[in-house]
């Protein structure tokens, strides 16, 4: 009797890949509501026009130049992915407190590594196809130059730019588990990348303090591959590139499930993680 | 003649005077309103600084400007939308909207500390900035940038009246806000001249007050600027004009929002 209980109780825990895609998929109407499609559409096609345009005028305004306009158009174009991998993902914390579901949430058993990750998924197509639209805006209005034998070079780079980035914003959520809110975390991330991350002007232009900064954030590494693609560098170049990003990316998410997990234990002593 | 205050007055100032005061305590205790009043601006300038860095000393002047507008607007567009949007989340709009005192006069408070807390962020901007470049910005005359200036936050204030008035109706206002952001900075020229944009689009900048402001505040700053073609004078007006049109339709789009969102009585759906 005992051994036929425990086996339920077994096969009644979620599998990895079922937590994962209903996390996946719920999230859009649960923890990710706030990503309406008109939000969802406005991140895609008209944050990357304006957030490029406004550089780049800012650019010729002070006499930068052809070279200069493409190299923030680029720099901007890969800096829009931090709307949805870094501010939707840090803010799904927040979401759990205000709806209410985050005591639910730390009293569950399931493994929290395919919940969390799971939730990222939908940040991710999004990330893609946000820079995905900035990279074509670079092209056609701002001068960039993209041969076509450097696309998947390009693509590698976006993509895993994009899970590096959901990565940390999912780092940047576990953080805000302990805090009331995560959106003061979540916006300073998303505009301090556009002066430590050689968005719109050279890393090595920075004081080297900010240089190292600069260095631990996967945008600044991801945004070298793009160029280093675009320009069309060879394999030996690009692909150290790649193995930091993928490096950043899973040191993040690393660090994400150990805050979750150390403030998931400080929550259930102190009873006070929900408040906000 | 003096006009006697009446009780409806009093009523309307402390209703004013409440919605300062709550504005104050909601800034201080939360800090998120510290992102697009001065960390965002802060960023914007270093940014901008860095781009146009070597292009002479009135540059400093569009960096400053531009940094110190965003802290203004960002005030407007979150203070004014956020506050309309949590007073729907929270179940206090339909109470609010119920009360003798007119809806306007909750706004003008809002607006009333969105004006204060941008200066306060553009003071800082101005501070970062110049801390940065290492020079006091080359002014004309500092005199008519401080008054401009201030006019300037005025015409944004005027933008934030009327965008208060809508955020009552909409369900939208966090894509106004998110969205429209850049859109604002991009489309009223707040870093760089208007005309640099395409033409065809400056018939919808010209649809907000702080285009105007702006474009005149740089005429009377910056020597040499090169601006639309009719000059500081008209620009002036241009202002003016715009903002009085904003305000008369604030007013009537909130007598208007009122009646009507208590006749229909979906004020609290979000």
């Amino acid at each position: 009797m005992a051994t036929t209980e425990a086996a339920a109780v077994v096969r009644a825990r979620p599998t990895f890949w079922r937590n994962f895609w209903t996390n996946a998929i719920l999230s859009p109407r649960t923890t990710l509501g706030f990503m309406r499609i008109d939000f969802v559409l406005g991140t895609i096609f008209v944050i990357p026009l304006m957030q490029i345009l406004f550089f780049a005028l800012t650019v010729q305004l002070g006499n930068g130049g052809a070279s200069g306009i493409a190299f923030v158009a680029v720099g901007n174009a890969v800096a829009t992915v931090t709307y949805p991998s870094i501010f939707s993902v840090c803010q799904t914390t927040d979401s759990e407190k205000e709806q209410g579901t985050m005591e639910h949430l730390l009293v569950s058993p399931a493994p929290r590594f395919p919940m969390y990750v799971g939730r990222g998924l939908i940040p991710i197509l999004i990330s893609l196809a946000t820079v995905t639209v900035g990279l074509v805006y670079a092209v056609l209005f701002f001068g960039v130059q993209i041969a076509a034998g450097s696309i998947p070079f390009l693509a590698v780079s976006v993509i895993l730019s994009a899970f590096a980035m959901v990565g940390f914003g999912l780092l940047l959520g576990g953080i805000a588990l302990y805090l009331r809110s995560s959106i003061v975390l979540g916006n300073i991330f998303l505009f301090i990348g556009l002066i430590v991350s050689g968005v719109n002007f050279s890393v090595s232009a920075l004081p080297l303090p900010v240089q190292l900064i600069g260095y631990v954030f996967p945008l600044t590494w991801g945004l070298a591959a793009v160029r280093a693609s675009i320009s069309g560098d060879s394999l030996a170049t690009v692909g150290p590139l790649w193995l930091i990003i993928v490096l950043t990316g899973a040191v993040a998410v690393g660090l994400a499930m150990g805050l979750w997990r150390n403030f998931e234990r400080r929550a259930f002593s102190t009873g006070s993680i929900v408040r906000f | 003649m003096n006009v006697p205050a009446t009780p409806l007055t009093i009523s309307r100032f402390r209703s004013t005077a409440a919605s300062v005061r709550l504005s104050v305590l909601q800034f201080v205790a939360d800090p998120q309103w510290l992102i697009p009043s001065m960390i965002a601006p802060i960023i914007f300038g270093i940014v901008a600084y860095q781009l146009v860095l070597g292009s002479g000393p009135y540059f400093v002047v569009y960096a400053i400007l531009g940094a110190g507008m965003m802290s203004m607007w960002g005030q407007t567009l979150y203070g004014s939308g956020w506050a309309t949007g949590q007073d729907r989340v929270f179940g206090t709009l339909e109470p609010t909207l119920q009360a003798p005192t007119p809806y306007v006069y909750v706004v003008l408070g809002r607006i009333l500390w969105n004006v204060v807390s941008g200066l306060v962020g553009g003071a800082i901007v101005y501070v970062v900035v110049v801390a940065e470049s290492g020079q006091i910005p080359a002014v004309v005359n500092p005199l008519l940038f401080v008054v401009l200036f201030l006019f300037v936050m005025v015409t944004l204030a005027s933008v934030g009246v009327i965008l208060s008035a809508f955020y009552v109706y909409t369900r939208f206002a966090g894509f106004i806000q998110n969205i429209g952001e850049f859109a604002f900075y991009v489309g009223t020229g707040c870093m760089f001249p208007v005309i640099f944009l395409p033409w065809w689009t400056n018939p919808v900048s010209l649809v907000f007050p702080p285009t105007w402001a702006l474009d005149a505040l740089r005429y009377g700053s910056i020597p040499g600027y090169q601006g639309f073609a009719w000059g500081f004078g008209w620009d002036l007006v241009g202002a003016v004009a715009t903002m009085t049109v904003y305000l008369v339709l604030a007013g009537l789009v909130f007598h208007r929002v009122e009646r009507h969102v208590l006749e229909v009585g979906t004020l609290g759906d979000y």
